[in-house]
């Protein structure tokens, strides 16, 4: 039985914002991030591939396209796992309000749209503690693009250039990170992630976020 | 799958596997054997556990910064392994050589259920890998192993398990955590059919037993 499903019984609150680049969760997340903090909340906020341990040599990989979907998978999950039992665990334990930029649902998705089994991934993470508050912020794929793309082209393994599923990186883009979007759509029901329309205002997201967060530490007896 | 081969590993190449503690003469024998199938005429290709170009060395410097969990120790060996399989042995395989590996994921099975993770979680982590045509497992008591590893590299301190925390002196530790990998091997063993051999006979005792299990299944025409 994967920890995924299970509600955990630590004194902390873990939330994590999902979705392709260029949704919008950064943004959502920093102004959590401050508002808690004015509001004289513990706060700890950790992001995908940033381990002391791995980050630069996945990056490295990354740039030089030496990755296989498999070790492009286990090197996230090294960088995950390292994260949650250095940073995320203890903080829960010591009772943080945990803001995670990305979170195992970023693998399910990646990693199984480039071809990676869906149980191989998810029994891979299935030490990942089950968030508090998973919200998932839903996109076109073209309204990413022309967001993270205005001033650059897409990466290599953003655009899934290593599936060779076309050779122009726009199209490339177009499809493979619509296979990441209806990998994120099948687990709102699997994992209960909550749904928000990437494209409605930045202040309108904020609100219900804020809204669904207080319910739940109000719930564990914080009031903000 | 159509199997075009009559290989266990479904390639075209041959797939031999020396397993064994550390100590226990691998290297030694992997020499041999890799001379005696050459002078064969037949295409070899050696491949040693952690070596990878990508990850080895990562996981070199972690273990000499003491960064590691078991689970990010796990998983960073099997992101060495993937990226070897995928680069290395498979391509090797499916150009007809005959791979011999110093080590393969049973290594990984034995070491990491004795740092506690669920053998299950582990399974799944390599359950893509194809079977070896050949499994040899040199036996020895760990009392060999021991004065053996001592008289040459000395002990060290993933050797010899100090990380799990059985006993802060080293040659205790040594002991109960090179037994406990033992008893992980021995449990393998009919599982998965390796040939075992008695470690303390002589070096060439051992290649000749090697040598002969290799000739059997070039003498029933298998490769071509």
């Amino acid at each position: 039985m994967s920890k995924l499903t299970e509600k955990h019984n630590l004194k902390g609150t873990l939330v994590c914002v999902e979705g392709i680049d260029g949704s919008g969760k950064s943004t959502q997340l920093a102004l959590l991030r401050d508002w808690l903090k004015n509001n004289g909340q513990d706060v700890i906020f950790t992001e995908w591939n940033s381990s002391e341990l791995i980050s630069q040599t996945t990056k490295l990989a990354k740039k030089k396209n030496l990755l296989s979907p498999r070790t492009f998978s286990l090197l996230h999950a090294v960088d995950f796992a390292d994260r949650m039992k250095q940073v995320i665990a203890p903080a829960l334990k010591a009772g943080f309000i945990v803001l995670a930029d990305r979170y195992a649902y970023t693998a399910f998705a990646r990693d199984v749209a480039r071809g990676v089994d869906p149980n191989w991934v998810r029994n891979v993470y299935d030490f990942a503690i089950k968030p508090d508050l998973a919200i998932y912020f839903d996109i076109d794929p073209k309204i990413s693009m022309e967001r993270i793309c205005f001033n650059r082209t897409p990466k290599f393994y953003e655009a899934g250039m290593d599936l060779k599923l076309s050779n122009d990186p726009y199209e490339s883009y177009m499809i493979f990170q619509g296979r990441v979007i209806r990998e994120y759509q099948k687990m709102v029901k699997e994992y209960g992630l909550v749904q928000l329309d990437a494209t409605d205002s930045i202040h309108s997201k904020q609100v219900k976020i804020r809204e669904m967060l207080c319910d739940i530490l109000r719930a564990k007896g914080i009031e903000i | 799958m159509v199997r075009k081969y009559k290989t266990k590993s479904g390639y075209e190449g041959l797939l031999v596997v020396i397993e064994g503690t550390d100590g226990s003469g691998k290297s030694t024998q992997l020499e041999l054997l890799k001379r005696s199938i050459q002078d064969k005429s037949y295409g070899v290709m050696v491949s040693e556990w952690k070596t990878s170009r990508l990850i080895a060395k990562v996981i070199d410097d972690a273990k000499e910064r003491n960064l590691l969990n078991a689970t990010t120790y796990s998983l960073l060996y099997a992101a060495d392994f993937a990226d070897r399989l995928e680069n290395q042995i498979i391509p090797a395989l499916k150009s007809g050589f005959i791979v011999l590996l110093d080590r393969y994921y049973y290594t990984a099975l034995a070491r990491d259920v004795v740092r506690g993770q669920d053998i299950n979680w582990v399974k799944n982590l390599y359950d893509y890998a194809p079977e070896p045509d050949l499994i040899f497992y040199l036996d020895m008591p760990v009392e060999v192993l021991l004065k053996r590893i001592i008289g040459t590299t000395g002990l060290n301190y993933y050797e010899s398990g100090r990380d799990v925390g059985f006993s802060t002196d080293f040659y205790k530790s040594f002991k109960i955590y090179q037994q406990k990998c033992l008893d992980e091997y021995n449990n393998m063993k009919s599982v998965y059919n390796f040939k075992s051999i008695d470690g303390t006979m002589s070096v060439a005792e051992i290649h000749k037993i090697m040598n002969d299990e290799v000739q059997k299944i070039l003498d029933s025409g298998i490769l071509a």
